[in-house]
């Protein structure tokens, strides 16, 4: 069977009784056994899988099935709640925890039918954007670069679901996105990363990072398949009290390319000289492309660009500090015995914690602590709204806003720089929009001089996910990006 | 290398580490003392740029969702029972969470 199977290919070879649910299961489970290596997964479910995909074939059988892409197999970010199966948000602290419940997001795709193979590797609580902070050991790229040997990075936190995704290991993974742990792993991997509009996809059973930021969204391998799982996951939840009452579109049927006439911003705060020379051809070259294919290019200003990676990194923490309060030892996850109650906290939390968790729970202390809570927290909770409120007036004069997603691509594994400021950096150009609460896709565009993959970001306005993807899927059919890894794994 | 900010690398002051670990519940380990300082010098520095914009008369965003609270209906649900609960337990005795002695 063809490689690199999509979503959309897999549920036409399904229909037209090409395969079965049961038979692709199994080559997934396969190339999952051969990749061990890159350590996608923290958990393989694959008795489940096969029963799960018996069951679709049979509905299949029967004429029962619960959507078009009933049967596809597809893997998990281990920061969703799965019942019944270990989920551990790649920490120690939940490194035994089995919910006993559902996830909604994880939930819809069971009632379109989609085949989990497992939970996927992720930076420790979402937090990080190299997936180096993983209880679990980090993920490697399947992407290498052609002048050294190195391993890579896949970028974080959905190191797992992207790296998954480009190696085919799945056909398409569902991510989380608080500050770029979607758009930058994509980016990094040569796949496609939707961060849908907050309030879009329930978080109802996501493990929580910052709550006024966190919102899941598909990683796939084209736009047609970012619209097709994101139409399976996004919809009102009554049990996320900010899940959004809009009606949900149908994403995938209304998909269509033309962008005649549309107006693209292209802001000037994000350009730098610091920029690498292939990122930034590959951004003009999709300017050029869009202006071919009859739309048209206005530059414009979002001021507080450059406040808003110290604003994120005040809100975040604050709000980590406070939502990672629960993993005490009492509820669920270990517990290391001490002396008296407040010892087996401390005990606990510095066991169960990794040391970047551990420095955003400080530094989220730090701004809500007495004294400083006006100073940082509400100093950053303003600053959103003037970021909000840049975006605001550059959606009055366009359509959509076109950055790169990243300002370098993959870097190696073991390269990553001492101060953890300048890790923060990879999220530059993703994390304004969590602030603002709007959606972003990051799409391959190009690849660099080293063979690696080069995304590009595409931004509208708040619960324009249509008009995204349409931009995205004309920028993906003219530039016909195919360029897939080598897969050195399996030599 | 992309490099927008100029940090100049501030140590966080330790005495002020150790209160923020027992405020947070977390033991500051000695042998990171230098290093967390040093980090969380840098994460302070850092957003420490943010106090020379002026933000008079800007109010404050805490979720960028343009709704008022949505209330569910008020039905009995039979998801997450006590029981499935304490199966997560590090430890339990009957119905109930068990945790060392608080009272003396």
């Amino acid at each position: 069977m063809k490689r690199n199977l999509n979503f959309i290919e897999a549920s036409s070879l399904l229909e037209a009784s090409e395969t079965t649910s049961v038979d692709l299961t199994k080559i997934y489970l396969e190339n999952i056994k051969q990749a061990e290596e890159l350590n996608c997964f923290n958990t393989i479910t694959a008795e489940r899988a096969l029963v799960d995909a018996e069951k679709s074939d049979l509905r299949r059988q029967q004429g029962t099935l619960k959507s078009r892409f009933d049967g596809i197999p597809i893997g998990v970010k281990d920061l969703f709640c799965t019942k019944n199966i270990k989920t551990t948000a790649s920490s120690k602290i939940l490194s035994n925890f089995v919910p006993s419940y559902e996830s909604a997001v994880t939930q819809n795709c069971i009632d379109a039918g989609l085949i989990s193979l497992g939970k996927l590797n992720c930076d420790e609580f979402a937090m990080g954007s190299t997936n180096k902070t993983s209880y679990y050991g980090p993920v490697t790229n399947p992407w290498k670069s052609n002048k050294s040997d190195a391993k890579l990075v896949p970028g974080g936190s959905s190191g797992g679901s992207a790296a998954a995704v480009a190696a085919d290991l799945c056909v398409a993974s569902l991510g989380t996105d608080t500050g770029g742990s979607i758009r930058q792993p994509a980016s990094f991997t040569g796949t496609v990363g939707l961060k849908p509009t907050y309030g879009r996809v329930s978080r109802w059973g996501i493990i929580a990072f910052a709550s006024s930021l966190d919102q899941a969204g598909p990683i796939t391998k084209t736009v047609e398949d970012a619209a097709a799982l994101f139409e399976i996951i996004a919809g009102h939840d009554p049990k996320d009290s900010t899940s959004s009452i809009k009606e949900k579109e149908s994403f995938y049927h209304n998909l269509n390319s033309s962008i005649k006439g549309m107006k693209i911003g292209i802001p000037k705060e994000f350009k730098s000289d610091g920029l690498p020379s292939s990122t930034q051809k590959a951004w003009d070259d999709c300017m050029k492309l869009l202006q071919t294919n009859g739309a048209e290019l206005i530059d414009i200003s979002l001021p507080h660009t450059m406040d808003a990676l110290p604003t994120y990194y005040i809100i975040a923490p604050a709000e980590a500090s406070s939502n990672l309060a629960r993993y005490d030892g009492v509820k669920y996850g270990i517990r290391e015995e001490g002396k008296n109650l407040i010892e087996m906290y401390e005990k606990t939390r510095s066991v169960g914690f990794g040391d970047e968790v551990k420095r955003r729970i400080l530094i989220g202390t730090y701004v809500l602590s007495s004294g400083y809570y006006d100073a940082y927290y509400i100093k950053a909770q303003k600053i959103r709204s003037l970021i909000k409120n840049d975006f605001n007036q550059a959606f009055e004069k366009v359509d959509a806003i076109l950055t790169p997603s990243t300002p370098s691509t993959a870097f190696e594994i073991e390269n990553e720089p001492n101060d953890p400021v300048q890790t923060y950096l990879n999220d530059i150009f993703t994390v304004p929009i969590n602030l603002a609460g709007i959606p972003a896709i990051s799409i391959p565009f190009a690849n660099d001089e080293n063979g690696l993959p080069i995304g590009l970001q595409l931004i509208t306005n708040s619960f324009e996910e249509q008009k995204l993807l349409n931009i995205a899927k004309n920028v993906q059919d003219t530039v016909n990006y195919e360029s897939v890894p080598k897969n050195w794994w399996q030599e | 290398m992309f490099k927008p900010y100029i940090l100049e690398n501030m140590e966080f002051d330790k005495d002020s580490l150790y209160k923020l670990g027992k405020l947070s519940k977390i033991q500051i380990d000695e042998s990171k003392l230098k290093s967390l300082s040093s980090d969380l010098g840098s994460i302070v520095e850092f957003i420490d740029r943010l106090k020379s914009i002026d933000t008079e008369n800007v109010d404050p965003t805490s979720n960028s969702l343009d709704q008022s609270l949505v209330m569910r209906d008020d039905i009995a649900s039979d998801v997450n029972t006590p029981n499935e609960i304490l199966e997560n337990a590090p430890q339990k005795e009957l119905d109930f969470f068990s945790v060392p002695k608080v009272i003396e």
